[in-house]
């Protein structure tokens, strides 16, 4: 099996299991991300939270450590100073996340879970995206988040 | 379909199998679980453009199918349905679909300023200890929170 072919499968299986586990934290609901936002329950704070204290350690170990992966080479973790396109990005997002009551991920769970509404949601986003794609012209890498420079693949 | 999921798996079960995710990825291909990335990549795909990362739309395919899964068929079914139940008791269709729409693209494109979403930053960003996503974090919370207040209170508080 190729490399290339190995990540896809990669991707699809992590992404399977992203899902899922939005899924099962019904992080596809509105009433959900409503809640989380309004304060009045802080399940989802401490479902963010448990998922870094459990993630930020080992990455650092794991970097310390100059851990190779199979198919990205050597982990290295990203570091970027924040600038004025994050705050402002992040301002935004948060006002559409607060309004739209899901975002990229949750959203297609929300498709797949019969919730109609995801029909409007999801496109929205690609209309979003888009936007902000057509202003800069080529720049097709936005979006994973932090993100050190892509990895090149042996084929 | 089954049944065998509870309503919500507890934070301190989710949170942890989220949190061997993101280092799984790292470990195996050195890549963050960015979501919004995975959106770029399938719009690059449907338009024919040159260099789409390809794992990214089959992990935009695997959200779905991983959604299935487990909303389907681990658990009992909701069905076909509108959704947002809580914005439907406030607001008729013709409110709800505009609201939902302006929130998506605002987040979209709010999302590929910052370069990354609640995952992308919120999670994997804020792991790697990344003082831009922490930042980003930050404000998306702050901005969140602050609609959802000004929300409730434009409603009389039934939202």
């Amino acid at each position: 099996m190729s490399n290339t072919t190995k990540l896809n499968v990669i991707g699809l299986i992590f992404g399977a299991m992203f899902g899922g586990v939005l899924g099962a934290m019904n992080l596809h609901e509105y009433d959900t991300i409503h809640a989380m936002l309004r304060l009045d329950e802080p399940d989802i704070f401490l479902f963010m939270a448990s998922a870094i204290v459990v993630s930020a350690p080992l990455l650092w170990l794991l970097e310390r450590n100059g851990f190779t992966t199979p198919l990205g080479g050597e982990l290295r973790l990203s570091r970027s100073k924040p600038e004025a396109h994050h705050i402002k990005g992040g301002a935004l997002f948060g006002i559409g996340w607060a309004i739209a009551g899901t975002c990229p991920a949750p959203a297609l769970v929300m498709f797949s879970s019969g919730a109609m509404l995801s029909l409007i949601a999801i496109p929205g986003i690609f209309i979003g995206l888009h936007l902000r794609e057509r202003q800069q012209r080529g720049v097709g890498h936005s979006g994973d988040g932090e993100h050190r420079d892509l990895v090149t693949l042996s084929k | 379909m089954f049944d065998l999921l509870p309503d919500r798996l507890p934070w301190f079960i989710g949170g942890p199998i989220l949190g061997l995710l993101i280092v799984g990825l790292f470990v195996l291909a050195n890549q963050p679980l960015g979501a919004s990335g995975a959106y770029v990549q399938t719009s690059g795909l449907f338009r024919r453009q040159a260099g789409v990362v390809k794992w990214r739309v089959w992990y935009f395919v695997g959200l779905f199918v991983g959604g299935l899964l487990v909303t389907r068929v681990l658990r009992e079914d909701a069905g076909v349905r509108s959704g947002y139940d809580a914005l439907r008791e406030v607001f008729p269709l013709g409110v709800t679909i505009p609201l939902v729409l302006g929130g998506a693209i605002l987040l979209g494109y709010g999302a590929a300023l910052a370069g990354g979403c609640t995952s992308g930053h919120g999670m994997c960003g804020t792991a790697q200890r990344s003082p831009a996503s922490l930042a980003v974090t930050a404000t998306f919370m702050a901005t969140a929170i602050l609609t959802t207040f000004i929300l409730r209170v434009a409603t009389g508080g039934a939202l």
